[in-house]
């Protein structure tokens, strides 16, 4: 094995890697839009209390967040096909990439759950009983006056949550989707160069990483705008 | 296809046993990473010419990639770097003695390092300045101070963090698979390719992890109650 960096190889696959980039960014826009509508479904229960359906909720969270991303992509890889069997559907064939999202989407929405419910939990009550008392309804006082400021208080735990499914995105290769990181093994194949593939690889993941939160980070002042200036840079 | 119940509990079994070695890959890097954080910590705070920077990039290298680069990064990178220097001194090394789990625990303690120092520093400033001049005030120096009264604060505040951080490097342990260490995951693994039964192996696994994960939560919780109970404030 050739002991030295080769660097032109890293500028090399770099373009390669580059056009696979498209897949991974659409399994973390797919994951990161459903992961929230779910989210915001399963937060519901959550608020409102409704019994059964609150524990089964909180289990599902609870499991969400004390497994690996790595194991909760076996299971919805191996699982999903199981239970659909069970009604004589087979998606033995599906593209891989539908676990991929189905996966992510489910984690997603489980952080996102806890995200939104914990940001309205933030809106002091007074502010739905002022809305009552001007004469807006409970969904115009909810959608007017409430869920504008539990945004703001939610954004940055959203970011965070975004950016890590950016990361986790890298796991989809182990049940073979072709993203970046399967096209960087197909290239290790090829070229016996891992070092300088996975810095290739790294090196995109940070640049995207660092766009991603610069912009969102944008947003997030945005939001902020109306904040007084203390409060808005702590 | 129906689930073979009975093979869930025998996989149980089977994958609990390497238990041990998981906690052992998460507990190293955890602990060495608090030890690296508090030390980037303290360089970025006080914003020392060319460390900082230096640190600043490592703290944000390692925060915007993912994990299983840096395992990969570390597996194939560090070898080279042991060949090159054993060859400088002229020693016989080779860098293939050095056992897979070496380069994982290494991965992991780097990127831990780099998640800790960010805990550690926002830990540190949530503490009010105020604290720091009331040491001065009574005549303590800054590490009696640092030891005393800010890092005890700084610590308890972050609690929730770190739980968040021994959780989630549990969790990124799975991730040494990729390199056939026989962790919880690799064994799930082998033991569903012997019987090909894949779903059952995999659910063990979750159990196992979710149960680790809820005990950690769990103590967490109550060594926050204890390390709170005389800081809740008001009346």
């Amino acid at each position: 094995m050739a002991n030295d960096l080769d660097f032109t190889l890293i500028a090399k696959v770099l373009p390669i890697l580059l056009q696979y980039l498209p897949v991974t960014l659409e399994i973390l826009v797919f994951a990161t839009f459903f992961g929230m509508l779910l989210g915001i479904v399963i937060a519901i229960p959550k608020l409102l209390h409704i019994p059964v359906l609150k524990q089964i909720i909180t289990i599902y969270i609870s499991f969400i967040r004390g497994t690996p991303i790595l194991v909760q992509l076996f299971l919805v890889f191996y699982g999903i096909p199981a239970l659909l069997k069970l009604v004589n559907i087979d998606v033995t064939r599906m593209d891989a990439m539908y676990f991929v999202i189905i996966t992510y989407t489910l984690s997603n929405a489980a952080s996102f759950a806890e995200i939104f419910r914990a940001a309205i939990l933030t809106v002091d009550r007074g502010q739905m009983e002022a809305a009552y008392s001007v004469g807006l309804s409970g969904i115009q006082a909810f959608l007017r006056i409430v869920l504008p400021q539990a945004i703001r208080v939610a954004f940055p735990n959203m970011t965070n949550t975004m950016i890590s499914s950016l990361k986790d995105t890298s796991l989809a290769f182990s049940i073979g989707v072709m993203d970046m990181v399967g096209r960087g093994e197909t290239l290790i194949a090829s070229t016996t160069r891992a070092l300088e593939i996975y810095l290739a690889l790294s090196i995109v993941y940070y640049v995207i990483v660092m766009l991603l939160e610069k912009v969102l980070k944008r947003n997030e002042r945005y939001l902020n705008r109306y904040m007084p200036k203390e409060a808005a840079s702590s | 296809m129906t689930i073979d119940y009975a093979f869930i509990f025998e996989a149980l079994i089977e994958i609990s046993k390497v238990l041990p070695l998981t906690l052992f890959m998460t507990v190293t890097p955890v602990l060495l990473g608090i030890v690296i954080g508090i030390i980037v910590a303290f360089v970025r705070i006080q914003q020392t010419k060319i460390l900082a920077p230096l640190l600043n990039f490592y703290v944000s290298f390692f925060r915007g990639t993912p994990i299983i680069m840096h395992i990969m990064l570390v597996y194939f990178g560090i070898p080279i770097v042991v060949d090159v220097i054993a060859k400088a001194l002229k020693i016989e090394y080779q860098s293939s003695s050095i056992p897979i789990l070496f380069f994982v625990i290494l991965a992991l303690t780097l990127s831990a390092g780099a998640y800790a120092s960010e805990i550690i520093r926002s830990g540190i400033l949530s503490v009010p300045k105020g604290q720091l001049e009331a040491a001065y005030a009574v005549g303590l120096t800054f590490s009696q101070a640092m030891r005393r009264y800010i890092l005890p604060q700084a610590f308890s505040k972050s609690i929730p963090n770190f739980t968040n951080v021994i959780i989630g490097f549990l969790h990124a342990t799975s991730l040494a698979f990729f390199l056939s260490v026989k962790e919880l995951t690799g064994v799930a693994n082998i033991v569903a390719s012997i019987n090909l039964k894949f779903l059952e192996a995999f659910i063990a696994v979750g159990l196992i992890y979710w149960s680790v994960s809820a005990i950690v939560e769990w103590l967490a919780h109550r060594i926050e109650k204890r390390v709170t109970a005389y800081s809740r404030g008001g009346i």
